[in-house]
């Protein structure tokens, strides 16, 4: 459904993002994530068609990005909520159905039926007038005016409550399971691992790590064999009338038990916890840097003294 | 650009900023103005408000001539004239005979009281049968355009005028250019004397009432200085409602880009064209609608003459107005700044298109402004096809030219920087810059704006030949067009060194540079081809507007090929330096422009005093 190959942006000769290449399904939810300022924004802003990358392609729905009949089978919603704060929800709704052409009546129920899954209410107050919340859902429920197919939210519950931010969440689930592709981005890994099949993730400009999210854990994140004896093994500590160590590899299990036998005791539990995303992004993270601080001595060493 | 996208837009845009206003205060506003339309062409029709109404206190008789000049004066109020003078009384008048009471108001009452009985014996004499009789003295004034020629070698010829009386009172009157600025009369013998009517020879004479005089005489005392105060009146109710109307529009356009309220309209399924369209359309439809209603109320209420032209030339000048703004709204980066920003187009604007209209009469360079187009065809004067080109022309392309800046800077990658303006200035140029090629295009596009900026630096420079020699204002004009032209061919130049569009390397500058000179060359042609297809086709000003442009005198055949392919040369030349300062950043463009400058300015002023002269 959207095709990303090569994408760079360069602003003034500094690269916001550069060499970007990934694929998203129909129906998939795609997951990007990074700290500020890793490109996340423009990627997303770039397969919206809204910037034009510097070189590289994008195909959204077999559709170059920015074409006209690619903008019809897309729902774009921005980090802030940039509306017109002099019209009613409503008016403002029935303002861009006209601009997708959507008919009139078909726009009318839509709206209806938007924001009533949405809970807002008030249609008919001025959007200047709404709490930050509802106007995220009028924006959500702009996203969702032309029954679009692919869905790129840019952090939609950014700022808002944690109720705010549930429903949010849990409306984004709806539309994946109505079968829309949706690309996500979010600074809560959470709601990133929770939503989403695929994840990329950015670091200053750059995907760094991508896939579903046991690839991830497997290339990225660590294991850890949290082991139980029932007598006491070098380094262990006293929990609960046993003892406990944690370990990360499988023959410092075996070193461990072999220690309880010799010891004339044994292992009596061995517990194994994966990292989460966000562990596994905070190893990127660290791994990235280390990589860009190599590549960046390597390309300009130290003077001699 | 899909109209109906663009209609849809414009309707929305109207329903958007009819929210920001509740029913109440609609209702009030729309009361208001009832009240105000209804109310004003009462009070115009009595004269106005009096606020002098009965300040002086006449004491007079009904039985005293001077009764009915009290009477029919507002600014008196009869009493009694028994009444004590000085208390009761400012002045008392017994049969023909006014006494004050000596204060200061009564000095003044009497004074006004002698005035009112001038004017009114005048009005008795105007009816009278025989105004032969009645105005033995007769002078015919007639103003003929000063005849100007920009450059060396031009004379202005003055203009005369002379009245001749036959003596049976059908004399007739002609104007004539002598240069010798005399005028004489011989009506000794009593006839009456007739203007000719020459179009734009006389001051107002085609619209008899706005500024309330009741026709003259021909009595010398009628003579006035020839103040064009209806010019003034008409170019000033043409201009200012525009003033009104780019306030709005450039808040619209700039909330656009505040808090990115329009990024969600860039996603949207139309182009930027629809959008800026669609926007503009409602400003543009409502200030031509003010325009339209000045001119039928000024046809319709004042029995003037004229009305079609007067809208058509409106057009431009309306664009003018609102493109100025739009590209002005996508520059500042707050409402703070787009106050300046507005003042600084309310003032310049109003100033190229109110100013020469004033002296519609007076100069042809009053043509710069296609208010000037309005005022002669309102006062009922003719206007030929060039004329009417020519003012309305460079303010079209000019529009053009600045929507189509703007326009590359509706665009999220600009539309939302808090860039500084000079900044944005060259993001706007280098937005239309994709390759080197492309500069060839940026700069041609610019020579609407360019011919505009040097008519009006004609304009302005103008009035300072009488006070400096002829050498220094021929150098001050020369050196404010060769300015003009080097800014434009090297500052899409320099935009593109900035935004990297292309390497900074010498041969690199020379390409681009060549590419801009010969943009420039190609677009002044294109106007010198336009002269020489239609010869008769544009007025003397812009002849000296667009002088540069090739051989003005008769000249061999090889010389002329010379002349015609030397400016390519020079324009290469000149932008090539500017070029190859510009790729060494800001200090190094201003020294590579000073050059240019200076290159451009030897050239012209070298081939003016060759050929010219």
């Amino acid at each position: 459904m959207i095709e990303a190959r090569d994408l760079r942006k360069e602003y003034g000769g500094f690269a916001a993002v550069e060499g970007s290449t990934f694929s998203v399904e129909a129906g998939e939810v795609f997951g990007v994530i990074g700290p500020n300022g890793a490109g996340k924004t423009t990627t997303l802003k770039m397969l919206a068609g809204l910037i034009e990358p510097t070189s590289g392609s994008v195909s959204v729905a077999g559709y170059e990005a920015g074409e006209t009949e690619m903008r019809y089978q897309l729902g774009f919603l921005p980090e802030e909520s940039p509306l017109y704060e002099e019209m009613t929800a409503r008016t403002y709704l029935h303002f861009f159905a006209d601009l997708y052409d959507v008919p009139e009546d078909t726009a009318a129920r839509r709206i209806h039926e938007t924001l009533d899954e949405l809970d807002l209410e008030h249609r008919d107050r001025q959007i200047g007038d709404m709490s930050k919340g509802m106007k995220r859902k009028v924006a959500i429920a702009r996203s969702l005016i032309n029954d679009p197919d692919v869905l790129i939210y840019d952090e939609p519950a950014s700022g808002l409550d944690p109720l705010t931010t549930n429903y949010i969440i849990e409306f984004t689930s709806r539309l994946a399971e109505e079968g829309k592709t949706i690309v996500f981005s979010a600074h809560n890994l959470f709601h990133v691992e929770s939503i989403c099949d695929r994840v990329a993730i950015m670091s200053e400009g750059e995907i760094v790590a991508k896939g579903d999210l046991e690839q991830l854990q497997e290339e990225h994140g660590e294991t850890t064999y949290h082991v139980y004896t029932t007598v006491e093994v070098p380094d262990s500590v006293a929990k609960n009338g046993r003892y406990h160590r944690a370990v990360e590899t499988m023959a410092e299990v075996e070193s461990i038990r072999e220690s309880a036998q010799q010891a004339g005791g044994s292992v009596a539990d061995i517990r194994t916890k994966e990292s989460s995303l966000e562990e596994v992004f905070l190893n990127v993270a660290e791994d990235g840097r280390e990589t860009r601080r190599r590549r960046r001595q390597g390309a300009e060493p130290e003077p001699e003294a | 650009m899909r109209p109906r996208k663009l209609l849809r837009i414009a309707r929305w845009e109207v329903t958007k900023n009819a929210g920001g206003i509740d029913r109440k205060t609609a209702a009030i506003v729309g009361v208001t103005l009832l009240l105000f339309g209804a109310v004003a062409p009462l009070v115009v029709a009595q004269g106005g408000v009096a606020i002098d109404q009965g300040i002086y206190r006449v004491g007079i008789d009904e039985e005293s001539p001077l009764y009915p000049v009290v009477e029919d004066d507002p600014t008196f109020a009869i009493r009694d004239p028994g009444a004590e003078l000085g208390e009761e009384i400012d002045v008392r008048v017994s049969f023909t005979r006014a006494v004050s009471s000596g204060t200061t108001k009564g000095e003044a009452a009497l004074s006004e009281l002698r005035s009112s009985v001038t004017a009114y014996n005048d009005r008795i004499m105007r009816g009278e049968a025989n105004q032969s009789a009645a105005f033995p003295v007769s002078v015919t004034l007639n103003y003929v355009e000063r005849d100007v020629q920009i450059g060396p070698g031009g004379s202005g010829d003055g203009g005369t005028g002379d009245g001749t009386g036959d003596g049976t009172g059908g004399g007739t009157g002609d104007g004539t250019g002598d240069g010798t600025g005399d005028g004489t009369g011989d009506g000794s013998t009593g006839g009456g004397g007739t203007g000719d009517g020459n179009a734009g020879g006389n001051i107002g004479g085609g619209l008899p009432s706005i500024t309330g005089s009741s026709g003259t005489t021909g009595a010398p005392s009628d003579i006035a200085p020839p103040f064009p105060f209806e010019s003034l009146v008409l170019a000033f109710l043409f201009v200012l409602p525009l003033n009104f109307v780019i306030q709005a529009y450039g808040s619209t356009m700039l909330s656009e880009r505040i808090n990115r309220r329009g990024e969600l309209m860039l996603v949207s399924p139309v182009t930027r064209a629809d959008i800026i369209g669609g926007k503009t359309l409602p400003y543009f439809a409502g200030a031509m609608a003010l325009e339209v209603l000045i001119v039928v109320g000024i046809v319709t209420l004042l029995g003037a003459e004229g009305g079609l032209f007067s809208i058509l030339a409106v057009v431009p000048l309306v664009l003018l107005f609102l493109s100025a703004t739009f590209l002005g709204a996508m520059f500042a980066r707050s409402f703070k700044e787009l106050t300046f920003v507005t003042v600084a187009i309310t003032v310049s604007l109003t100033t190229y298109a109110f100013v020469p209209a004033i002296f519609t009469e007076v100069t042809p360079i009053a043509l710069v402004s296609p208010l000037t187009i309005v005022v002669r065809d309102i006062q009922g004067a003719s206007i030929s096809l060039s004329a009417f080109g020519f003012s309305i022309l460079p303010p079209l392309f000019t529009a053009t030219l600045f929507f189509g800046l703007g326009a590359g800077l509706y665009r999220e990658e600009d539309m939302f920087t808090q860039r500084p303006i000079p900044l944005k200035v060259l993001d706007s140029l280098a937005g239309r810059i994709k390759r080197a090629r492309s500069i060839v295009v940026v700069v041609a596009m610019l020579i609407p704006l360019v011919i505009l900026a040097e008519l009006v630096a004609v304009a302005a420079i103008y009035p300072v030949s009488t006070a400096v020699s002829q050498t220094i204002w021929l150098s001050l004009i020369l050196l404010s067009i060769v300015t003009i032209e080097e800014l434009a061919k090297s500052l899409p130049v320099y935009a593109g060194f900035v935004h990297n569009r292309y390497d900074r390397s010498l041969r690199s500058a020379l390409v681009v540079g060549a590419f801009a000179g010969l943009g420039f060359f190609v677009a002044e042609k294109g106007l010198l081809l336009v002269r020489l297809v239609f010869p008769d086709s544009l007025p003397e000003v812009q002849q000296s507007a667009v002088a540069s442009a090739g051989p003005v005198a008769d000249i061999g055949p090889l010389v002329a090929i010379l002349l015609l392919l030397a400016p390519l040369l020079l324009h290469v030349v000149t932008a090539a330096t500017s070029a190859i300062g510009g790729r060494r950043g800001r200090r190094g463009y201003a020294v590579g422009l000073s050059l240019a400058i200076a290159i451009h300015f030897a050239y012209n002023y070298t081939v003016v005093m060759l050929f010219v002269s």
